[in-house]
């Protein structure tokens, strides 16, 4: 590659940094720079900007406790009955359910077992298959759910729904919210097209709080750091109509999700509520998230499941150093 | 001075000093530091090409007297679990060095007072009798101190004595922190202090052999020493021209005496950037892939680094204290062009070799790196009965193996 041409490219990449900063509407031409470039640190900027249009320098975690829909290891029933820790923001039922009431059975107990703790689960692509394909009977098993307590549903994965607007309308006739849309296990070109799809979604973030871009799974071979956090940027830069954008510390660890939160995410998700290694106990997961979000020059401000904020932070420990 | 005035500075190609540099660490976004870093990396490096080595990375010995409290690798003297390398065993990793296309190996160890300055020179002769072109990038200041210490030499003979016996180039180990006060804490102002460290390195440099710089950052260290520790590398850079790279790594808390919480991924890189930014006469950065994964590792080309460094073969030291990555040589090359660079095979000296190798012939795969030795084996190498011991222990082990 000559110099000039890479020095032209970069040239015109930062002017379309330049329109994200200005507020001004990105052309095909823009979209077609942006994504081709190579320029990591542009594309960071220009969605930095657009998330720090949106919420400042705040940045919300939610610690998770994880209750599994089925569980046949007796550890697991055992889990089932201990008491839930106080830092937890949310208890999510994990699992896919073979029948509507088992999922509602599923919410009832769970709910019991976590009191004033928002109960969460479930992705949408799972109950279309519970409903039959069928919209109406999908907005009523939304509905039991939602009368058996779920505070939110998990996940709309943009790959896995067969029929996305009945899907959504669905959504938004049962009364339930959605914590994430995600993208499956898609990377490259084809998250980008899944990111442009969910951002042509009429009214989405009415019903979904998120955009998780990362793929869910790992792949082989792995995606790497470069295509993590342009997947990230891209999507906080094309996605106007959701308002968070969000990346899981226990799937990607947290040094990636770390810097991720200055490539545009601005929400953590799946943080542990209680942590251990083999060397024994380290810094709790709070105190560990904290120590990320303000270490990346953000204000931590810990959440619940139903993204309301569960204390004030900034005071104390989860407030940003002067860099940002 | 203001964090625009500071960026301006750099953008015009301008030196920063001290102050300068610790506005910009603590106060410009990671953003911006990346994007001062990775124009001086362009600047540096116009090609697009990003540099590694194949070479491996082998612990001679474990046995160390210098206890340094961030240290998981080490055994005191008389450990069940302390070993030393046999030529043989050396020679062995060197074969399959060979063979995955490497072109040294990078020898470091504990201070072992049982290792005298004469079974270093047998070995590096017996290296280059039996590989003539291999390269030997060994033994970092506080090993030449130690050699120095032990067999009562200046470090110039002890230099030069190794030099004659095959060694090519110094790596930049045992380096932490070149300031005292952060040393004490660590324990490790007594192998070697911040001066005798550079001093070790300027003779190594007036000595004709080039070297790498490293620093190890995030243990008891603050960030005004950190900025210290690039500009005292600076200065000696200025002086002697020696330094072909310079490699920054966060401590690794594990198992250590320390303990203690790693430093984030963002402060790598912010470390990183701002390491470009000062070490302006230094040609080029190399990312620590090995202590903050593949991922991060990757993103340090974004962020000063030109160069993915070794793919190691072997590591035994950042393993001990917790972090177990591992990277091949297709895994390497997939990340930089995934990067938009071209991938370079290089010498220690920076001299390119070529393109990816695993695409001129077949080598096999590496999920993990090797370990010095496989667990449970405390074999003693026969030729150890020739060189006197110094310890207790080391004295009563030669009685040993000689009887036997
Ligand atoms: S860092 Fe090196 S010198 Fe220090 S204890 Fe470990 S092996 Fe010995």
């Amino acid at each position: 590659m000559s110099e000039d041409v890479t020095a032209a490219a970069q040239m015109a990449v930062q002017k379309v940094v330049q329109k994200v900063a200005d507020g001004v509407t990105l052309s095909e031409a823009d979209w077609a720079r942006l994504t081709g470039s190579h320029d990591l640190i542009a594309l960071g900027m220009a969605a930095d900007t657009a998330r720090r249009r949106r919420h400042d320098d705040r940045v919300t975690f939610v610690q998770v406790l994880e209750v599994p829909l089925d569980p046949r290891d007796p550890l697991d029933s055992d889990a089932l009955e201990a008491p839930i820790p106080p830092p937890t923001g949310e208890v999510r039922v994990t699992g896919c359910p073979d029948s509507s009431a088992a999922a509602v059975a599923a919410v009832r107990t769970t709910v019991a077992r976590a009191g004033a703790v928002p109960v969460t689960g479930f992705a949408l692509a799972d109950l279309e298959d519970v409903a039959g394909h069928d919209r109406s009977r999908l907005r009523d098993v939304l509905g039991a759910l939602r009368e058996a307590g779920l505070a939110q549903l998990g996940e709309v994965s943009a790959a896995g729904l067969t029929d996305p607007d009945g899907a959504l309308a669905a959504l938004r006739d049962s009364g339930v919210q959605a914590a994430r849309v995600t993208l499956g296990v898609a990377t490259g070109d084809a998250a980008l097209t899944l990111i442009r799809q969910v951002a042509s979604w009429d009214g989405v973030g009415d019903v979904c709080r998120c955009l998780a871009p990362l793929p869910r799974t790992g792949s082989s071979p792995p995606s790497t750091g470069y295509a993590d956090l342009r997947q990230v940027a891209l999507a906080r830069l094309l996605v106007d109509n959701i308002d968070s954008i969000q990346v899981d510390w226990s799937r990607y660890g947290p040094k990636l999700a770390q810097v991720a939160l200055t490539f545009g995410a601005d929400d953590v998700d799946s943080v542990p509520v209680t942590g251990a290694d083999d060397q024994g106990w380290r810094r709790s997961p709070g105190e560990e998230i904290r120590r990320n979000i303000v270490g990346a020059g953000f204000t931590a401000v810990p959440r619940d499941g139903r993204f309301e904020v569960m204390e004030d932070s900034a005071e104390s420990h989860g407030h940003r150093t002067r860099q940002s | 001075m203001s964090v625009e005035a500071v960026a301006a500075k750099v953008r015009s190609g301008g030196r920063i000093d001290r102050a300068e540099a610790l506005t910009l660490y603590a106060d410009a976004s990671t953003l911006l530091l990346g994007q001062l870093a990775d124009a001086i990396r362009a600047r540096k490096h116009p090609s697009g090409a990003v540099t590694y080595i194949i070479d491996r990375n082998v612990n001679y010995t474990n046995v160390c007297v210098a206890r340094c409290a961030f240290c998981a690798f080490y055994r005191p003297v008389g450990s069940g679990e302390g070993y030393v390398l046999g030529f043989d065993e050396l020679f062995r990793k060197i074969d399959e060095t060979l063979a995955v296309g490497g072109v040294q190996l990078l020898l470091q160890g504990g201070h072992n007072p049982d290792l005298p300055l004469e079974w270093y020179e047998d070995l590096f002769r017996a290296v280059k009798a039996k590989y003539p072109d291999f390269k030997l990038h060994a033994l970092s200041p506080p090993e030449l101190l130690h050699l120095s210490r032990l067999s009562l030499q200046p470090v110039s003979v002890v230099v030069a004595r190794l030099v004659r016996a095959g060694l090519d180039s110094v790596p930049g180990g045992g380096a932490e922190i070149l300031v005292d006060r952060a040393r004490r804490l660590l324990n490790c102002e007594s192998k070697a202090t911040a001066d005798e460290w550079l001093s070790v390195m300027r003779t190594v440099h007036q000595a004709g052999l080039r070297s790498t710089a490293t620093m190890m950052y995030g243990s008891v260290e603050r960030v005004d020493e950190r900025v210290e520790h690039l500009c005292r590398l600076r200065e000696l850079q200025d002086e002697t021209g020696g330094f072909t790279a310079f490699i920054t790594w966060s401590y690794q808390p594990s198992n250590t005496e320390l303990g203690g919480v790693e430093a984030t991924g963002v402060e790598y890189l912010r470390m990183l950037a701002l390491s470009r930014i000062v070490l302006d006469n230094f040609d080029n950065l190399q990312a620590s892939w090995v202590t903050q994964g593949g991922k991060v590792g990757q993103l340090s080309l974004a962020y000063g680094a030109n160069d993915m460094g070794s793919i190691m073969i072997e590591e035994n030291v950042v393993r001990a204290a917790g972090a177990a990555y591992c990277m091949d040589e297709a895994e390497i090359v997939r990340n930089i062009e995934d990067a938009g660079f071209v991938p370079k095979r290089r010498t220690m000296a920076y001299d390119i070799l070529g393109d990816p190798l695993f695409r001129e012939r077949a080598i096999p795969r590496q999920t993990e790196l090797a370990v010095a030795r496989a667990a449970g084996d405390t074999s003693v190498p026969a030729e150890l009965s020739r060189y006197p011991a110094r310890s207790r222990p080391g004295k009563q082990q030669r009685d040993a193996v000689t009887e036997s």
